[in-house]
């Protein structure tokens, strides 16, 4: 798909060390539109909106952040959340910064854990942008929605 | 039928290439500035290219003002003046200026391109900010996640700074990075020390600068940064001095104490150093030799989450828990706070220390938060 200068610019923002080290796509080639669209679908089934998954993962970050870098037990999960110096831009180019803030959520039962930052929150909250397949921080909704419990 | 849907789509192609060429050529020609002047605090002008950001140009002309996102205007380092010829504020400048700095003609030299004549204000401190190229001289691990790095001055051979100020690091390009990044990290080193500078970086996940410290920078490479930079320092005043920090917030903190030590301050100091386990604290032989050389000092690591192994008689807890029921023991209204860490833990301590009578004036933190 063409892309306006505008785009352009934009989707250079969600490459590897315009933002972030490893940037937003992963290996995904598909139109940054076409990932929103193609998550929003995959939500549209759970019956999930995309604020009730951010609103989850913010609970958790902030339960986190209370540790001052030591881990959390909140409920059946158990956060570790590291606050670094700085901010981040969106990639979206919306107004607005982001702490540098970085969460690892495990379940207690089964051990499992997910990363994600408050960039991440951000991006899924106002852009329903999940990040794309093969990114360090993609949260699949699917998956995520298990994982924090959500499905209905 | 197909025929005609390819003939449109091709012809439609063919317009958007088009439009997008006229776009370029427009941006090449109508944007072309030409050369404009930039007045200095009404005493010098500098002639730049037009069409740069502020920032850029005065770099150009080796003014360097702080600036530790790359020009992003994320981390608003690089406010100043803008009497004359910047236009109207832009969106992105907006969160980070206040009312004051707005109705102040305060602007983000980042964000503000130099179309035509513009006039500035800048403090006279940020001249002495200079260009150095260094050489890496050690690399050391000093936690799983934290490096010394020694930089041994080639050009200048010397630099002159105050303890608590930081400098700021140009990366390389490296594996899909393909641009170069400037990070602040504080001189870890005493004052004393021209001819090189410590910095201690702690490696941040999806970090572009740490990581390119942490995996690809070498002993003996050559590297660039500018500085120093910062009003992080010790301020006068009789009462005790308490410094709180956690992770690669130890950095300032050597400095300053190495200062006490140099300049013989007959104060009380009392250092308060978080970490999450024993594989997490570092220089204790060195905090051991600030006890023995100054006369009223006393380091204080806590543990928050000390692993099931570690053999530990100190602290633990949040660094606040040492730090309240020491603040509590008497009154300290008099002693003044200096905190280096992570946003999170700055809050905490300010939180604590304001609880303790320590008022906010007395507490000074690093300018990253």
């Amino acid at each position: 798909m063409k892309r306006t200068p505008d785009e352009q610019k934009i989707h250079g923002n969600f490459l590897p060390g315009a933002v972030t080290r490893d940037g937003f796509l992963g290996s995904d080639s598909r139109h940054i539109h076409d990932i929103v669209l193609e998550d929003s679908r995959t939500m549209e089934r759970l019956g999930l909106s995309a604020g009730e998954i951010a609103d989850r993962l913010q609970f958790f970050l902030d339960e986190g952040k209370k540790g001052l870098e030591a881990p959390v037990v909140s409920g059946a999960f158990t956060v570790h959340v590291e606050w670094h110096k700085g901010s981040l831009p969106c990639p979206f180019g919306e107004t607005g910064l982001h702490p540098k803030i970085m969460a690892r959520l495990c379940s207690n039962q089964t051990g499992r854990c997910i990363r994600f930052s408050q960039m991440n929150i951000h991006l899924i909250r106002r852009h329903g942008f999940f990040e794309g397949i093969g990114s360090p921080l993609r949260l699949d909704p699917e998956e995520l929605a298990a994982f924090l419990e959500l499905r209905k | 039928m197909d025929n005609g849907i390819i003939a449109t789509v091709a012809a439609l192609s063919a317009l958007n290439g088009f439009l997008a060429w006229l776009l370029v050529l427009a941006e090449k020609w109508l944007a072309d500035y030409g050369e404009c002047t930039i007045r200095i605090n009404g005493e010098r002008s500098v002639r730049v290219r037009g069409g740069l950001s502020l920032l850029s140009a005065l770099a150009g002309e080796k003014i360097f003002l702080p600036s530790a996102c790359g020009g992003r205007g994320t981390c608003a380092f690089c406010k100043c003046k803008v009497t004359e010829g910047a236009g109207p504020l832009l969106p992105t400048e907006l969160p980070m200026l206040n009312k004051k700095e707005r109705a102040g003609h305060v602007r983000l030299s980042c964000q503000v391109k130099v179309k035509r004549d513009l006039s500035v204000e800048i403090p006279e401190s940020l001249f002495r900010i200079r260009e150095y190229q260094a050489e890496v001289g050690l690399i050391r691990d000093l936690t799983h996640d934290t490096k010394l790095i020694r930089l041994t001055l080639v050009d200048p051979s010397e630099i002159l700074f105050k303890p608590g100020q930081y400098i700021q690091l140009e990366s390389k390009p490296y594996e899909k990075i393909r641009q170069k990044v400037m990070r602040a990290y504080s001189v870890a080193s005493p004052s004393s020390e021209t001819k090189s500078l410590d910095l201690i970086i702690r490696l941040v996940p999806d970090g572009i600068c740490t990581t390119w410290v942490h995996r690809h920078l070498k002993q003996g490479e050559r590297v660039r940064f500018i500085g120093p930079m910062g009003d992080f320092c010790l301020h006068e005043g009789e009462g005790e001095i308490i410094l709180v920090a956690g992770g690669s917030g130890m950095a300032p903190m050597v400095s300053l104490l190495a200062e006490i030590r140099e300049k013989q301050i007959r104060r009380k100091v009392t250092y308060f150093f978080g970490a999450l386990a024993k594989r997490d604290l570092f220089y204790l032989d060195e905090m051991h030799t600030f006890e023995k050389d100054i006369q009223d000092f006393r380091f204080v690591p806590a543990l928050s989450s000390p692993a099931p192994d570690d053999v530990w008689n100190g602290e633990t807890g949040l660094i606040t828990t040492p730090l309240r029921s020491y603040l509590e023991k008497e009154n300290r209204a008099a002693a003044q706070g200096y905190l280096c860490g992570s946003p999170g833990m700055i809050q905490a301590c300010i939180k604590v220390m304001n609880a303790c009578g320590i008022s906010e004036d007395r507490i000074f933190f690093d300018p990253f938060s």
